[in-house]
């Protein structure tokens, strides 16, 4: 057990390096750095959020937490054991789930997956039964275990992920886009069920692109960027990093990339994000001055038609657009 | 359990009872997952059909042409068709893993490796057994092969450590199939390389010397022969330098299989090899 009061998920200075190459006669190897430098601490019974763009590096330094991956320098501890050394001990105290579709056996039924993953967590024989349906009935595939999984929609797909990665009720989950291809009602479930395992005591680090879902379940979040953490704390302190700010959303029919780098150079604009809609995109400007910026941000579009145009609060994301823009 | 310290966790089994289940339940559920042909539409021609016509067209030419008696190509061939499992099957329940993309889950998990890998092989052995014996069955039913009742008990023991001896082979071809993209490739070359080299249909002394070399390291050529001396009436005793060769043989693909799979398994973890994590 932990010391009281030490972090459950401990990332100090993690770094890894991916090697690869390219190209099939002349091979030109070529270095990325995935995360460089990153250190987080999460307490017992934390909900913890990393958000940032893809290719921020969130998956890889989950995969590092999780034991899959050896960081290429720094260290990481969870329940104080450290993930390199002590793997096979992290590892059976740790569930982790996997956005997507893949990485489940096809063939096999929904009960059958949990079952063989019962067995390789060392789920006792007689509490898996009673795990499993549990589990089942948590997830809101109880029915439909007996089916293949070849038949499973995404959504269940998903569920079932969920369902695997708590067989041997873990302290620590790490839940990677658990809510990606679940429908609204769905996902709505999903934030409620990931919500309730804080409650049960665990320890949990959530990545997701919803902005209004780290919102509401994160207790702490780090932004992460390039590799790097770029922000971290509460969600409200998150957004008075913004608070002092306005955004602007313009519909635009039609912008040109110009239009948006002559918004981004008027005075007092922080950040400019562009939303594609289906005929339109949709400009989000962070300024420092109020509404009042408005008129001198509707003279960059040089004739393109403009929808709606409304000044309002900022909200996480426009927290999150700010950082992860504000540096590029 | 003190008071405030959260004790989380299902119960967990000891760690040799979890060994135990890993490598029977867990072996056995795992191989319905990754065994292509478990579907009797399926399993019915290419595991049964195919050594099925294999034996006849060996023997039928192997009469016509005059060169052994059907004995020699029943029990040849009876022997060699339990590749179709110990071969192929054994390549599945490893590459397998990658092509549905349960590698990463696999490796995250606590479970002894060594339950894991054996687990694997448990019902492809017993499968590889089957269609042997189906092989004689047929050699018996259709052709004019025929034994001394009493030899049967020394012959199923022969054609088991046979069977489990390219077993071991074929974990090797699944390792490597945890790295290599079509790797079964690899294993259609096995498979008709041990039909042409291990003295199946072909006398090892009438091949060019590069080939009786190379077949003196592969399984199945001592195990095959060990056979034919016991259905033509020798004792288990005068075989005994045989089987052992051909279980040494084995287990060291064996254990080569082994240590290939822990190896792509540590380097998986420093060098981001596997594809999907
Ligand atoms: N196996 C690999 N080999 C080479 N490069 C990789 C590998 N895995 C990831 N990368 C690279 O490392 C960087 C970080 O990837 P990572 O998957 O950690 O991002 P992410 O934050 O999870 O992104 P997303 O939100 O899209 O899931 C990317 O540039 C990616 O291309
Ligand atoms: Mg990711």
């Amino acid at each position: 057990m932990p010391v009281v009061g030490a972090p459950v998920v401990e990332a100090i200075d993690l770094r890894r390096t991916y090697k690869t190459s390219t190209g099939s006669l002349k091979r030109k190897s070529l270095e990325v750095e995935a995360v460089r430098g990153v250190s987080f601490a999460i307490e017992k019974g934390e909900l913890f959020g990393l958000l940032g763009p893809n290719g921020a590096g969130k998956t890889t330094t989950i995969k590092m937490l999780i034991t899959l991956l050896i960081p290429t320098s720094g260290t990481a501890r969870v329940l104080g054991l450290d993930v390199v050394k002590d793997a096979r001990a992290v590892r059976s105290q740790i569930g982790y789930v996997f956005g997507g579709d893949r990485g489940l056996y096809e063939r096999l039924s929904g009960l059958d997956n949990l079952r063989y993953f019962a067995e390789l967590y060392g789920v006792e024989p007689h509490e898996q039964k009673r795990r499993i349906g549990e589990l089942l009935e948590m997830v809101g595939l109880t029915g439909r275990e007996k089916e293949r999984v070849e038949g499973y929609s995404k959504g269940m797909r998903q569920r079932l992920h969920i369902a695997r990665g708590l067989l041997h009720d873990p302290p620590v989950v790490f839940l990677d886009e658990p809510t990606i291809g679940v429908d609204p009602v769905g996902a709505r479930e999903m934030r409620a069920m990931i919500a309730s395992l804080t409650d049960q005591g665990k320890t949990v680090l959530l990545t997701t692109h919803y902005m209004f879902e780290a919102d509401a379940l994160c207790d702490r979040i780090a932004v992460i960027a390039r590799g790097e953490v770029v922000a971290q704390g509460t969600p409200g302190a998150l957004k008075s990093l913004v608070a002092d700010k306005t955004v602007v959303e313009i519909e635009v029919y039609g912008v040109n990339d110009e239009s948006i780098e002559r918004l981004r150079r008027v005075e007092g604009v922080s950040a400019v994000s562009v939303e594609e809609r289906d005929q339109l995109q949709l400009l989000m400007v962070q300024s420092a001055v109020g509404a009042e910026i408005t008129p001198a941000l509707l003279a960059q579009f040089d004739g393109a038609k403009i929808g709606r145009v409304v000044a309002r609060e900022p909200t996480l994301e426009d927290a999150y657009i700010s950082l992860v823009e504000g540096d590029s | 359990m003190t008071a405030g310290t959260a004790v989380l966790g299902a119960p967990r089994s000891s760690s040799l009872t979890s060994f135990f289940r890993v490598l029977f339940v867990g072996g056995i559920i795992v191989y319905r997952a990754l065994f292509n042909w478990i579907r009797p539409a399926i399993y019915i021609p290419t595991m049964l059909g195919s050594p099925l016509f294999q034996i006849l067209f060996f023997a039928n030419l192997g009469k016509y042409s005059g060169v052994g008696d059907t004995n020699f190509f029943v029990v040849g061939n009876a022997v060699q068709v339990c590749s179709m499992s110990a071969i192929y099957g054994a390549t599945m329940t490893l590459a397998n893993e990658r092509y549905f993309g349960t590698l990463a889950q696999l490796l995250a998990t606590p479970a002894n490796r060594a339950a894991l890998f054996l687990g694997r092989t448990l019902p492809v052995i017993a499968n590889g057994l089957l269609v042997s014996v189906f092989g004689f069955i047929v050699g018996a039913l259709f052709l004019d092969f025929s034994m001394p009742a009493s030899q049967i008990p020394a012959l199923a023991l022969v054609v088991t450590l046979t069977v489990v001896s390219c077993t071991g082979f074929g974990m090797m071809l699944g390792s490597i199939g945890i790295r290599a993209r079509d790797v079964f490739f690899a294993s259609n070359l096995a498979y008709f390389l041990m039909l042409l080299m291990c003295g199946v249909n072909i006398p090892i002394d009438s091949l060019p010397g590069w080939m009786q070399a190379i077949s003196k390291a592969l399984p199945l050529t001592h195990g095959i022969a060990a056979a034919r001396l016991l259905a033509s009436g020798e004792t288990l005793g005068s075989v005994a330098g045989l089987i052992r060769t051909e279980l040494l043989i084995g287990a060291t693909y064996g254990f080569l299989a082994f240590a290939l799979f822990r190896y792509f398994e540590a380097s998986s973890r420093k060098y981001a090899s596997l594809d999907r994590f």
